[in-house]
């Protein structure tokens, strides 16, 4: 049977998907990347935007639990995912995640522009391995960039969420 | 961003090609986005549509057939590197996509399909698989052909056309058993190579070199196959000093190194032979066990 073409094909497309535990059902034009959705209609400013070629990381979401750099990710292919964002990482009762604590704790941030990709890299990062090396540290956030912190107050930060942080007490969905 | 973008998201196989089939030459096919998603955000590219192919079914899963390893162009680099059929058969492909840069959130997302028809000279995959001697199945509205995956890059552009699709990639049974290597030289753990290779290699049972496969990646546009080039390798005692053998080798086949970001000329065609020669070691020493 033929494939009908016109059938198929869509100007705008309608994303339902839930983020940060919600329901989000938008329309969208083909051409929006995940990270433009996040900001731009959603408002979750959190999700920073750098390069838009999938270098720096500072844009960094989980879609389904796994991390991902949301300027290259196409909105419309996140249909019934599960997107988290920083926004999500805050507890219910407003208090710091142990990730972000860590990160207060340690200096994890200065100008905090790659922190919402930093934080994320690092739950993924824990909930897999709970006790990592320095090593195995420094390839998790192999993906992400940062220009003025350094990078040996990130890695001390992760070092010491992995004290803080239970993947049993995990609230993130 | 183009205003007049459309977007398909077909449901299986069938529905696709045939989609490609009647679309114009405007049209892309997109899966994980890492490769065409910084192109449009820059604009440089302004598809048509966007034909989604991120559920086919069809094009998911690795399983071991009378052919080989069958890996799906949907596969994950993330799944490359963990699924255990990958790792005990194929390591060398494995270990290769664990070298990709941009990090976890690539591994994630980025396909073994979409790398391929990438063609991009700094990419990890392609130099492991041509060693590996790999096949990719092409799927077209004339049906579904098997190609060499080297007969596929003799150009910068992956040949296979808006209306054909790339489905699998089947990699023969490695010869066991065999030694391997990725030696990658390359700035920080999240970089791009300045230079890469590949190498496979078996032993005879006299401890002389059986077959040699080399490939070099990251200087030059296209991948380089340096396996009938050294096929006087063959029979050689892999202790002997081949060093010299391995550098003019590849001295020749680099007429015009490539000269970015990750170094220029003259040094990327130097340091092929490095890791070159790096790379048939520690597959020799990988052969031995």
């Amino acid at each position: 049977m033929a494939t009908d073409i016109q059938e198929l094909l869509e100007d705008s497309v309608l994303v339902q998907c839930r983020v940060n535990g919600a329901h989000v059902e938008e329309e969208i034009h083909p051409a929006t990347s995940l990270l433009d959705f996040l900001r731009e209609q959603l408002r979750l400013t959190g999700t920073h935007m750098g390069c838009m070629t999938g270098h720096c990381g500072a844009c960094t979401v989980m879609i389904d639990g796994q991390i991902t750099k949301s300027c290259i990710t196409l909105a419309a292919s996140v249909q019934r995912k599960k997107i988290t964002t920083v926004e999500g990482l805050r507890n219910e009762d407003d208090s710091l995640h142990p990730v972000q604590q860590a990160f207060c704790e340690e200096s994890g941030f200065q100008c905090g522009y790659c922190s919402p990709g930093m934080l994320l890299s690092t739950l993924e990062l824990l909930r897999e391995n709970p006790n990592p090396s320095d090593a195995e540290i420094r390839k998790a956030l192999s993906g992400n960039l940062c220009r003025c912190t350094g990078y040996q107050s990130i890695v001390r930060a992760v070092r010491v969420a992995s004290k803080l942080y239970s993947v049993d007490k995990d609230s993130v969905s | 961003m183009s205003l007049r973008l459309q977007y398909a998201r077909p449901r299986d196989l069938d529905q696709t090609i045939g989609l490609l089939d009647g679309l114009s030459a405007g049209a892309m096919v997109i899966a994980g986005g890492q490769e065409l998603m910084p192109h449009l955000n820059y604009g440089r590219i302004s598809p048509s549509v966007f034909v989604d192919i991120g559920n086919l079914k069809e094009l998911q899963g690795i399983s071991a057939t009378d052919e080989g390893i069958s890996i799906g162009a949907l596969t994950v680099h993330r799944d490359l590197q963990t699924n255990a059929l990958i790792n005990e058969s194929l390591p060398l492909l494995a270990y290769a996509a664990a070298q990709i840069g941009g990090g976890r959130q690539v591994h994630n997302r980025g396909t073994i399909g979409g790398n391929i028809v990438a063609v991009h000279p700094l990419y990890d995959i392609i130099p492991a698989l041509l060693v590996l001697e790999a096949q990719i199945e092409i799927v077209s509205a004339a049906g579904s052909r098997v190609s060499n995956l080297g007969d596929l890059l003799t150009d910068t552009s992956h040949q296979l056309g808006t209306h054909a699709l790339l489905t699998r990639i089947v990699v023969p049974h490695p010869p066991q058993p065999h030694g391997w290597a990725y030696e990658k030289l390359k700035i920080s753990d999240g970089c791009y190579a300045s230079a890469n290779a590949a190498a496979m290699v078996t032993l005879r049972p006299d401890g002389k070199l059986g077959a040699v496969r080399l490939t070099i990646g990251a200087v030059t546009e296209q991948t380089i196959d340096l396996t009938p080039a050294l096929s006087d390798l063959v029979a050689e005692d892999p202790d002997a000093d081949l060093n010299d053998t391995i550098a003019e080798v590849c001295k020749a086949s680099i007429p015009e190194p490539l000269s970015d970001q990750q170094g220029h000329g003259e040094y990327r065609r130097a340091m092929a032979s490095v890791v070159a020669r790096r790379a048939v070691a520690a597959a020799v020493e990988s052969a031995r066990g």
